[in-house]
């Protein structure tokens, strides 16, 4: 009976899937398809003001202004290519854990939409932007020219004076500038170290493109335009962008780490970030998640990743914690109230333990958000301030924290602020006598971690954080786990000798 | 046929029968019984084979041959080489320190309580309806009108992580874990009963049993920022956007 029951219900639907396809056509269904899978961003009348926009930044686009920031035509071609908007919509730039434009919230629609409901919505897209076919052709970038380190130099120099005033002299986005978009949004220039945050993603061609047509809407102008200043001949954007691509720091991407491996050496410690020892040991990267569970909310942050390094010696351990801020907010300081646009509060970065770690895997942990009534965390939070830099906190829940002698407990903690880049490193005995997190070798001990832009209004319970991860003290290498593999192989051998070979 | 040949045969077939339970059924046999199994079966089968004189040394014939024959020394010394690395591999894969960090056992959709309070009152789990879910027949502009302020409401709350494709990878989601829910498909709110959904939606991570590991769930308690009614919205919503159907008490 159950089945007669399911295909009568099934059957409108089928009904339904039947019709469908006569009754759209072109902008029609293209206009379907937007309501139901973009008006929630771009808004029903696709002006950029959908319910989710006041959350946004990048904001999302207002539709019918027909301005385009990643087409392919050149500088004085408004129109993107119809290949553009395809592209752009379906997702092509995947960077780490997302399918659409890198570090905005616009997804790529591939893997939901046919490509026949892509090209529909494009169409509808043209109907709503009121746009024109383009007169010119994209611009091509490929077969560049190759990078030589003679090109690179040459594209240094010019990125000094083209560029840095931007993206900071190396690049991090730290231009000493407050930047706005055509609709009014804040804008941050890209950091370039950081390829996977891309929107066109990440390579010379990528970069070459971006500087040939510019970022329409935005102050990232076309470096193709002979009516600028600051225009580069084509063998000149080649060699800048071969510089920009050389600054990437593709070893901090955030996406795959889970362990912070702390190495084991036999010296000092380093004690401060410009220490190179630090070289020896690799980096483990998290992405920053804003704080959008509970209390105060950040729902636009201007922090995206952070990098761990640790060493330990039979006494204490240290952590190089790195962060890329492109501001060094120092509060009631007026360049950095100017570019943040009002109040700065002080940046700052925390670590997270458990007080008590689990002996093992399943057991309970406290709540990654700063514990809960039934476990504890250390909290290590250093600031750039100069009174109480460092605090060392107990919490049982953002309700109830207790703020404890990190001197006591032999924390320390220094940062220095360098061209677009925190580096604090956070010291402390391995063993101490309160009770709190103590490190032991080769145990897995959960670790997690939060920081504050002060220029990005963060303060409280607005930052941005990451989920429990894992620290372990590495042991040093254990020589027997490859003496007794070599052991096994000679025997073998030995044996088909004696056996086989040296038969009679 | 060699007997050599034979015996890998019926080795490969033993494997192959040991491992059907895997492919077909649900339940593959754990490895190290398998392993256990498949020794039983070499030792077995080399018993048997080798147990006449004759048998024996037809076993071992290919074997000695090759040492004892001039003609076949390249493929002798590739066996002098290989045997030795593969022993040595074995022995270095079974003492190699485990560094993989403990595995996070947590249960995606433990049993929820009988009972919860919410908006200032006990809500029971057996008696809980969705009170739009009757307008979908009887009402359907009604039923409409409640699907788009719960589209209205996820996009202002849920989007960031659930994602606006409601594929559980929101632009914040890859930076949490566990990761957040994906509504569309059928392993999810498909499998569920509305009243746990809601449930879900009113107390969060913080409200999940033990087993459910609250103290990983970044999904946040929303009876303090959504009322009742936006909740069963913004539920009624996820599974019409889906086209999935909440399951429902008579099965
Ligand atoms: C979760 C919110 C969200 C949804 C849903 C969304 N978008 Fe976007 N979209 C954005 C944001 C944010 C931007 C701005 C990105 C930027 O400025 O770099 C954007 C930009 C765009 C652009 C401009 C690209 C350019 O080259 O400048 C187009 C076109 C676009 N979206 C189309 C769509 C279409 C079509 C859909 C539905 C199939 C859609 N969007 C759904 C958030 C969204
Ligand atoms: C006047 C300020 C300014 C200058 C000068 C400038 N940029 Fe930018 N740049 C920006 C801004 C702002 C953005 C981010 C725009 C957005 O996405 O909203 C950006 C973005 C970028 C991007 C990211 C593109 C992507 O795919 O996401 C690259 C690459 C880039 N700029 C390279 C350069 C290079 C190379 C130069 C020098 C030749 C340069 N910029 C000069 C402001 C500037
Ligand atoms: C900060 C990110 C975040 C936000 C915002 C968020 N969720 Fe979640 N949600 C999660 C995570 C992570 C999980 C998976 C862990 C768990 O089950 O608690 C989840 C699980 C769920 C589940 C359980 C589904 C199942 O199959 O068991 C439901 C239902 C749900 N969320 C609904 C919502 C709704 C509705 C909203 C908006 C009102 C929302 N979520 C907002 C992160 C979020």
């Amino acid at each position: 009976m159950g089945k007669v029951k399911d295909i009568i219900r099934i059957f409108p639907a089928l009904l339904l899937l039947l019709i469908a396809p006569l009754s759209h056509a072109g902008t029609d269904a293209g206009k379907e398809t937007y309501l139901k899978r973009c008006a929630g961003c771009h808004g029903k009348d696709g002006t950029g003001n959908g319910p989710a926009a006041r959350f946004l930044n990048p904001a999302p686009r207002d539709l019918t202004a027909g301005v385009f920031k990643w087409k392919t035509t050149p500088f004085d071609e408004p129109m993107p290519s119809g290949d553009d908007l395809y592209a752009v919509i379906a997702g092509h730039n995947a960077g780490p854990g997302w399918s659409g434009l890198g570090n905005t919230a616009m997804p790529g629609w591939s893997d939901t939409l046919s490509k026949g409901e892509i090209r529909d919505v494009a169409a509808y897209l043209k109907k709503l932007g009121g746009l024109d076919a383009p007169r010119k052709p994209s611009i091509s970038a490929s077969a560049g020219p190759s990078a030589t380190a003679a090109a690179i130099e040459t594209g240094k120099r010019l990125f000094k004076d083209r560029c840095a005033e931007c993206h900071g002299a190396q690049g991090r986005g730290n231009g000493a500038k407050r930047l706005k978009d055509d609709w009014g949004g804040r804008t941050w220039p890209r950091d370039l170290t950081k390829s996977w945050t891309f929107r066109r993603g990440g390579g010379r061609e990528a970069v070459y493109a971006t500087m040939t047509v510019g970022i329409p809407g935005t102050q990232m102008p076309s470096f193709a335009d002979p009516k600028s200043k600051k225009m580069l001949t084509n063998g000149e954007r080649w060699a800048v962008a071969g510089y920009a691509a050389s600054i990437d720091e593709p070893a901090k991407t955030p996406g795959t780490d889970t362990v912070v491996r702390a190495a084991r050496t036999d010296g000092v410690l380093p004690s401060t970030p410009a220490d190179a020892a630090w070289a020896k040991t690799a980096y483990a990267s998290f992405f920053l998640t804003p704080q959008i569970i509970a209390g105060d909310r950040l729902y636009a942050p201007a922090l995206d990743a952070i990098s761990i390094k640790a060493v330990y010696n039979e006494k204490d351990i240290a952590f190089l914690v790195e962060w890329d801020d492109r501001t060094e907010g120092i509060p009631r300081d007026a360049k950095s109230m100017e570019i943040a646009g009002g109040e700065v509060e002080p940046d700052s970065v925390a670590l997270e333990f458990p007080a008590e770690p689990p002996r093992d895997g399943d057991a309970q942990l406290p709540c990654f958000g700063m514990g809960d009534s039934l476990g504890q965390v250390n909290i290590w939070q250093w600031k750039n301030a100069v009174l109480e830099p460092l605090r060392l906190i107990d919490a049982n829940g953002p309700r109830n924290m207790r703020e404890r002698d990190a001197v006591a407990s032999g924390l320390s903690a220094n940062g220095v602020y360098d061209n677009g880049a925190w580096r604090v490193v956070f010291k402390r005995p391995l063993r101490t006598a309160t009770p709190e997190i103590q490190f032991e070798e080769g145990r897995f001990i959960p670790i997690a971690f939060a920081a504050w832009d002060g220029s990005n209004g963060e303060k409280g319970s607005k930052h941005v954080m990451t989920p429990w991860f894992w620290l372990r003290l590495e042991p040093p290498a254990d020589r027997t786990a490859y003496v007794w593999p070599i052991v096994a192989g000679i025997l073998a051998f030995a044996a088909e000798w004696a056996w086989l070979v040296k038969r009679p | 046929m060699p007997r050599i040949v034979k015996f890998s045969l019926i080795i490969i077939a033993v494997y192959c029968l040991l491992k059907i339970p895997g492919v077909f059924f649900t339940r593959p046999i754990p490895a190290s019984v398998l392993s256990v199994y498949l020794l039983f079966a070499v030792v077995a089968t080399l018993l048997a084979m080798t147990a006449t004189g004759e048998g024996a040394t037809g076993f071992i014939e290919p074997i000695a041959s090759l040492f004892a024959d001039p003609s076949k020394r390249a493929a002798r010394n590739i066996v002098l080489v290989i045997v030795p690395i593969a022993a040595a591999w074995i022995a270095y894969a079974a003492l190699r320190p485990d560094d993989a960090p403990p595995p996070i056992v947590r249960s995606i959709h433990p049993a929820p309580p009988a009972a919860f309070t919410a908006y200032g009152r006990t809500i029971e789990l057996a008696s809980l309806t969705n009170p739009y879910r009757a307008s979908e027949k009887e009402n359907p502009s009604q039923f409409r009108a409640a699907v788009d302020e719960g589209a209205e409401i996820y996009f202002k709350n849920c989007f960031y992580c659930h994602g606006a494709k409601l594929d559980g990878a929101g632009h914040y989601a890859r930076g949490l874990s566990p990761s957040p829910v994906p509504f569309r498909g059928t392993d999810t709110i498909a499998q569920l009963q509305e009243s746990y959904v809601f449930w879900r939606v009113a107390k969060g991570g913080p409200g999940l049993p033990r087993e459910g590991g609250p103290w990983l769930s970044a999904m946040p308690a929303w009876e303090d920022a959504l009322t009742e009614d936006e909740a069963w919205k913004v539920v009624t919503f996820i599974y019409d956007y889906t086209g999935n159907r909440p399951r429902s008490w008579a099965k």
